[in-house]
């Protein structure tokens, strides 16, 4: 590469200059540093600040910026100049804005954030892009009910074509059975009529969609932009190239035979609802038993749901279902009564208008939990306003209104010979962990999700035996040809992969999204909007695969990791910690990138243990230097320091927004923004000890089941690594204190000083580092 | 639907709910109750009923007919109209306990006889001074069953009577009149005559 021309660059503005002496810091950075070109402007994101660099870097004086100003989270669009590396040292929201004015602590703490910037500068090369070959738009959509329907409107609509794959012979899903459907118009108060024929109609008819009923995918290899996909229609196999993919695999309803205590079984007259939702469309609801009408209807809430025996979770959609069902049956026959018996009735949102016109309609809604039903249809249900035991009597029929479970796996199909371990646990296949929901995995296995474990929690085969054997039926529904196995991840309860709030379709198997009912229980309305949500990821990935740059949560971003392989003693860690399964291993072992998969997280960079990969703008090496560059006081100046490993995405914005908000914490700590906790190598750890500091803080997201982090499995990841960390240090006769993780989130900016302050105050406690100044 | 009249065989009597929307004057308001509780948080007698209004009309779904038409909450509220005013689903509250009150009537739940004769003493008062003398309603209403059980009526309410007095809700000698009692009277009679010619009332 070209040599190396730094310049710095520091602003006076947003109070930098009433907190620090700018031209010391111009003397750090030109004097001590030797850096050719330092400049001052009273604020360097004006146009004419901006201007001053952009004219350096034409000149050829400067070919990497410098910039002490503000956070690097903000004004990236000002700071921006084509091809020029770019760095920022922190000197407004961490030092001016977190930091009393004109104190030489604050002034030390602006120093080395200016000298880890210079020491960043020294080991960054701006990254290239390096886009192999042809790409393809097409989108395979797997699941033809209405997710998969809408997926694929909402994609043709977008200008790529479709292959939508359904494993049975029609389209539309359960779905297409409903009699009627939930208003989902205003003024959301009487079902309407089920349009999923014409939406069926519309996308069978459009020519950019190939529907491929009674098909299922064998097999899919590849990576975003060019997937290669096997598709099975009735045995005979065909191959598509598909740039992304969106699964829309659905549900299926919890297994009604399990529900013998809520008389399923035991009467032909207590039925599921979605079996009386086919009563409803053969006509005047009549009795299985005798063919009578049914004239007075109890329906059972949370049959099965909500059960630590069962489905331990909210179905969300069959309150309103029941709802839409009981009005049916009340308007076709006014002489007809339904029940509806709840323990907590869910209508949110426009659902409470839904429920009020079954009120209006005399719909009698009873609030207790069932205890039983008996094969007379008495049911009994402890009333908790009454504070008795109710019996109903003279019923002719009793719904269950039984819950969804996804289809995250296809139980059509044999399990797969490798991989069921992975549903329960994919950092580690030897050690399998329980997930919430699903008896599977002996529960010794590896940390790093421990706090995910909820032991005694029901699996959704619900036999509440706690038997150690893998709960999840069935087969791969992508069979995945990754080193991680066949399966898309699992989360909890059984719904694939996807972070209900942060990034809902996200999966850790990049360009392939989950959508509808299969990663969390939605109705129609919902599906449908979570489809387009699925769509526009699908495309945002194919499209970068093409430019070679990263999705989420790094979005745009063109380094790669580079896999030293002269030095690689194929220990195979990269390959099993990377959280989207981007590493395979070739014919000899060797780890091999497939480049689009790749996250850019840094988590394999943080698992070498000989440390042979590495990104052009983040390395080992680079933050090592950082370390290495900050000035450590002797014990005796009273000054300790504290390294804080920042999580760039929540603890340095919540970092960043402790200075915004003017909270202030101890001067001591010098940040340094990591990727991803899981990219932090223990090489830093031990640098950062040798060079004298004092204590080493990790913050990032929380880990587990109800993960934050933007990479899934990467703060796990790290805190596992820290808990053996804690030995190293006890070889070294050092406590054990000195290392710590603390998962913060953006909204932490209000707590984070209180974290590092009794963290510092710790650190003052248990004394000076002993390794300081050797 | 036209619901028959509630099986008075069984305790719990299905039919009993969509009865009481389709019978009871309020009734059909009833179904929106959604059991928030609002009603008998605010209802300042709460304490000296036998179910507060939510409790009653959890009855009225499970079909507690009998319960429901016996209790005492029906004639316990003083028709303050706080539960009305405050009821977030618009349920008529107030006018649903008369309207049960007057089925518990018809439908023989209530014995009569012992408010009749309350009743009268109560009108005898109002048309009367134009107001109600807690004394004299009282004696007359205790007297009305004969001597011997006035006698034993008072006596039983006598520490009620003292503190009273003691509080100043009691007094002797002559009592309260409103101004006017003739125009009163007059206002009556005429009341009367306009409610015969309309023929046959309801209540
Ligand atoms: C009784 C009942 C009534 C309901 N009524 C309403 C209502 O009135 N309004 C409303 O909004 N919601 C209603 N819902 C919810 C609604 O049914 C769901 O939101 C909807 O079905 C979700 O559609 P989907 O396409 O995601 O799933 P599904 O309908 O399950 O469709 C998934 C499709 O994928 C196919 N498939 C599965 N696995 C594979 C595989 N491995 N390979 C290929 N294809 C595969 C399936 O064959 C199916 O066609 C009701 C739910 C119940 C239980
Ligand atoms: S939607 Fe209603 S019936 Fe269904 S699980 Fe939730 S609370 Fe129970
Ligand atoms: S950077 Fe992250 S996503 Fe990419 S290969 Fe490494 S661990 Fe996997
Ligand atoms: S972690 Fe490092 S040494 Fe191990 S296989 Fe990967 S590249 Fe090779
Ligand atoms: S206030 Fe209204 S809605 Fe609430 S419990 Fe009373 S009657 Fe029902």
């Amino acid at each position: 590469m070209e040599e190396r021309k730094p310049g710095v660059y520091l602003c006076r503005g947003c109070g930098i200059d009433e907190a620090v002496s700018v031209d010391d810091l111009e003397q750090v950075a030109g004097t001590e540093l030797k850096v050719p070109t330092c400049r001052q402007h009273d604020c360097l994101c004006s146009d004419e600040g901006v201007e001053t660099i952009a004219r350096d870097i034409a000149e050829g004086t400067v070919n990497q910026a410098i910039i002490g100003a503000c956070s690097g989270r903000v004004m990236t669009d000002r700071f921006q100049f084509n091809g020029t590396s770019v760095i920022r040292a922190n000197l407004r929201e961490q030092v001016a804005w977190s930091q009393p004015a004109g104190d030489e602590n604050t002034q030390m703490l602006a120093a080395d954030n200016l000298r880890m910037g210079i020491a960043q500068a020294a080991k960054t090369v701006t990254p290239e892009a390096s886009a192999e070959g042809e790409t393809s738009s097409t989108i395979l959509v797997c699941g033809g009910g209405i997710t998969g329907l809408s997926a694929a409107r909402e994609a043709v609509r977008a200008g790529h074509a479709v292959v939508l794959v359904e494993r049975s012979d029609t389209l539309g899903g359960w779905a297409a059975q409903w009699s009627k459907r939930m208003p989902f118009r205003p003024p959301y108060r009487d079902p309407q009529d089920n349009d999923v024929a014409a939406l069926i109609a519309e996308v069978s008819g459009n020519a950019s969609v190939t529907v491929m009923p009674d098909t299922v995918v064998t097999r899919t290899e590849g990576s975003p932009g060019r997937f290669s996909v096997t598709l099975s229609q009735g045995g005979a196999e065909k191959i598509e190239t598909v740039g992304a993919i969106v699964v829309a695999t659905g549900w299926r309803p919890y297994d009604a035979s399990r529900l013998g205590h809520l008389g399923y079984g035991t009467s032909p007259d207590v039925v599921t609802g979605v079996e009386l939702e086919g009563m409803l469309g053969a006509g005047p609801v009549q009795r299985k038993s005798d063919g009578k009408a049914a004239k007075t209807v109890a329906f059972i809430q949370c049959a099965g749901s909500r059960d630590p025996d069962h489905l331990p979770y909210c179905s969300s959609i069959c309150c309103a279902v029941s709802i839409k069902q009981a009005l049916q049956i009340v308007e076709a026959d006014p002489e007809a009564s339904a029940f509806i018996i709840f323990d907590e009735l869910r209508t949110p949102g426009t659902a409470e208008e839904f429920y009020r016109q079954a009120q209006e309609a005399g719909v009698i809604f009873m609030k207790g939990k069932v205890k039983g039903v008996d094969a007379d249809l008495k049911v009994v249900y402890d009333d908790e306003l009454l504070g008795d035991d109710i019996p109903l009597e003279g019923l002719d029929m009793v719904v269950l209104a039984t819950g969804m479970v996804p289809n995250s796996t296809n139980p059509e199909a044999a399990a797969a010979e490798s991989g069921a371990d992975q549903l329960v646990d994919d950092i580690d296949p030897e050690a399998p962990i329980a997930i919430a929901g699903y008896k599977g995995g002996n529960g010794d296995g590896a940390a790093a999700e421990d706090a995910a474990q909820t032991p005694g929690d029901g699996g959704e085969d619900g036999n509440g035996d706690g038997d150690a054997e893998p709960a999840l039926p069935g087969g791969p529904i992508l069979n995945l040809q990754y080193r991680q196995g066949p399966h898309i991840p699992i989360l909890a309860d059984g719904f694939a992969d996807s972070h209900y709030i942060c990034f809902p379709y996200e999966t850790r198997r990049t360009g392939i999204y989950t959508c509808g009912p299969v990663r969390r229980p939605m109705d129609m309305a919902e599906s449908a909007e979570d489809a387009a949500g699925a769509v526009l990821k699908a495309i945002q990935a194919l499209r970068n695969a093409g430019m070679g740059a990263s999705v989420h949560p790094r979005v745009g971003d063109l380094s790669l990791p580079k896999i030293g392989l002269d030095i690689c003693t194929k220990c195979r860690r990269c390959t099993v910690e990377c959280p989207f399964g981007a590493i395979d291993e070739d014919e000899n072992d060797y780890p091999i990138l497939n480049p689009s998969r790749c996250r850019r997280c840094g988590t394999c960079m943080g698992a070498c243990p000989v440390r042979t990969i590495n990104f052009d703008n983040y390395n080992v090496q680079m933050v090592s230097d950082m370390i290495g560059a900050v000035e450590v006081p002797d014990e005796f100046s009273e000054k300790p320091r504290i390294l804080i490993l920042a999580c760039e995405n929540d603890a340095y914005p919540a970092l960043d927004m402790a200075g915004i908000n003017r909270h202030q914490y101890s001067p001591f700590v010098r940040v340094v923004p990591v990727r991803c906790l899981g990219s932090v190598t223990m090489l830093w750890i031990s640098t950062a000890l040798e060079k004298g500091f004092d204590g080493i803080m990790l913050m990032g997201c929380k880990s587990g089941d109800d993960y934050q982090c933007h990479f899934i499995k990467g703060s796990g990841i790290a805190k596992e690594r820290m808990e053996k960390v804690g030995e190293t240090l006890k070889s070294l006769m050092l406590e054990e204190e000195r290392v710590a993780v603390e998962e913060i989130s953006i909204a932490d900016s209000g707590h984070v000083p209180n974290v590092i302050n009794s963290f510092a105050d710790r650190i003052v406690e248990i004394g000076f580092n002993p390794f300081k100044g050797f | 639907m036209a619901q028959s009249a509630p099986d008075t065989a069984r305790k719990y009597d299905l039919g009993f709910a969509r009865w009481v929307y389709e019978n009871v004057e309020g009734g059909d308001k009833l179904s929106m109750c959604m059991q928030c509780g609002v009603c008998s948080g605010s209802c300042p007698i709460g304490t000296e009923m036998d179910h507060g209004p939510r409790k009653l009309f959890m009855m009225i779904r499970a079909g507690m007919k009998e319960a429901v038409l016996t209790s005492n909450t029906l004639w316990n509220c003083t028709k303050c109209y706080r539960c009305v005013v405050r009821c977030p689903r618009g349920v008529p509250v107030t006018y649903i306990l008369g309207g049960l009150g007057t089925k518990a009537v018809e439908m023989g739940y209530v014995k009569t006889e012992d408010t009749v004769r309350f009743s009268k003493a109560f009108w005898w008062s109002a048309k009367t001074f134009g107001r109600t003398d807690e004394r004299l309603v009282t004696s007359r209403y205790h007297f009305s069953g004969g001597f011997g059980e006035g006698v034993k009526k008072s006596l039983a309410n006598l520490k009620i009577a003292l503190g009273m007095f003691k509080a100043g809700r009691l007094h002797l000698g002559a009592p309260h009149k409103v101004k006017g009692t003739k125009n009163l009277q007059a206002i009556l009679a005429k009341a009367q005559e306009i409610e015969e010619r309309a023929g046959e009332t309801e209540r």
